[in-house]
């Protein structure tokens, strides 16, 4: 067996930093924790995520409008007897974001491990 | 819950280790397993007093193919065809309505839509197939018993088996594991393999002293898997107890 010799690598040959593939909108912790909560639950109320969260119900609005402004979500507003309920689900970009999202975290904690590398596709 | 559920803004590990404790948190607010164990513990214990107010003895030629019967025969008759099928059918609409309930109480949505479709197919069949045989007839001593359009010795480890699948296990058993898979709960998962083993093991009821001739026969059938569901209600609803007084 011999051994090959090593090629220098073009800059443009390396994929990109994992970092560079976390979208801000999805990857800012409460917004990433609402859809990870709104994935598990499918439907979840308003009221459970100001809780869950720890947040105001004016911080909670302003993240939820961000990611039903990104298409992420989903907002059904009704009334249960007298009181008005707030329900939230992931649309299908939503799901696919938060997938996205946990994929790069996982590649970043591998190249992380892997001693800082940059990271190849499989 | 308090903002300690937030996601920590630290290192990607630090960050994926928030999430999942905040999934652990939303499954540990779907989940309300004890209900259903409860209503099926219920339901089974409730078997046994069907079979003892259905029970009856009545006198039948003995089969001639077997000369060491003697010339009386006695045929012991219980159970009623409608119990299972309509205890059953009530026992899953409560339960959904429990958990649709639940669901808006708590603001979180729920999971079981799986179990109770499970559960709700399972149940007609199980009653299709109770209601071939009824129609059918029980074979005579020798001929073969006919489950839909099978031809099978009923003397046969195949047939008994088949004869303990097309009830509660199939019935009970195998929804409970697509309830354990749907709250993502081991417990549930051991549970439901426990009432699995039990009613499709051929275990004799020798062991409680009651013969299957005695009008009290249905306390060893029915007895063990009532009370395994009750234990498993028990112990779910405490678990679900002290979980809620922890995030308080």
């Amino acid at each position: 067996m011999t051994a090959q010799p090593s090629r220098p690598v073009e800059p443009d040959q390396l994929d990109p930093h994992p970092a560079t593939g976390l979208d801000d909108v999805v990857h800012q912790r409460v917004r990433l924790g609402i859809l990870t909560i709104a994935h598990q639950a499918r439907r979840v109320e308003f009221g459970f995520l100001r809780t869950a969260l720890g947040l105001t119900a004016g911080n909670l609005s302003q993240h939820l409008t961000v990611l039903e402004k990104a298409g992420l979500v989903g907002i059904e507003k009704g009334y249960e007897g007298r009181r008005a309920r707030t329900w939230l689900s992931l649309t299908p970009a939503g799901h696919q974001a938060l997938q996205d999202e946990v994929t790069q975290l996982k590649r970043l904690i591998h190249q992380i491990e892997q001693g800082g590398g940059p990271a190849r596709e499989s | 819950m308090t903002d300690a559920s937030l996601p920590a803004s630290g290192t990607p590990r630090e960050l994926l280790a928030g999430l999942g404790e905040l999934t652990r948190r939303v499954r540990a607010a779907q989940r309300g397993a004890w209900f259903p164990l409860l209503l099926l513990g219920v339901l089974t214990l409730g078997g046994i007093l069907v079979t003892r107010l259905t029970f009856t003895l009545e006198p039948v030629p003995c089969p001639p193919t077997d000369p060491t019967a003697g010339t009386g025969c006695t045929l012991a008759r219980q159970g009623s065809p409608v119990y299972w099928p309509v205890g059953l059918a009530l026992a899953y609409a409560a339960t959904a309505f429990f958990y649709i309930r639940r669901s808006r109480a708590r603001g979180v949505g729920t999971p079981v839509r799986p179990y109770i479709l499970t559960g709700v197919a399972l149940v007609g069949l199980v009653t299709a197939t109770a209601v071939w045989s009824l129609r059918n007839g029980m074979p005579q001593p020798g001929e073969p018993l006919d489950l839909w359009g099978l031809h099978l010795d009923p003397a046969s480890g195949m047939t008994r088996f088949l004869a303990r699948l097309a009830g509660n296990a199939t019935a009970v058993g195998l929804p409970l594991l697509v309830l354990a898979r749907v709250e993502r709960s081991p417990g549930l998962l051991l549970l439901a393999a426990a009432y699995l083993a039990i009613e499709l093991v051929p275990l004799t009821t020798g062991w409680s002293g009651i013969p299957f001739t005695s009008p009290w026969s249905g306390v060893p059938r029915y007895g063990v898997p009532g009370v395994l569901l009750l234990l498993g209600a028990l112990g779910f609803g405490l678990a679900e107890r002290s979980h809620r007084r922890n995030s308080v």
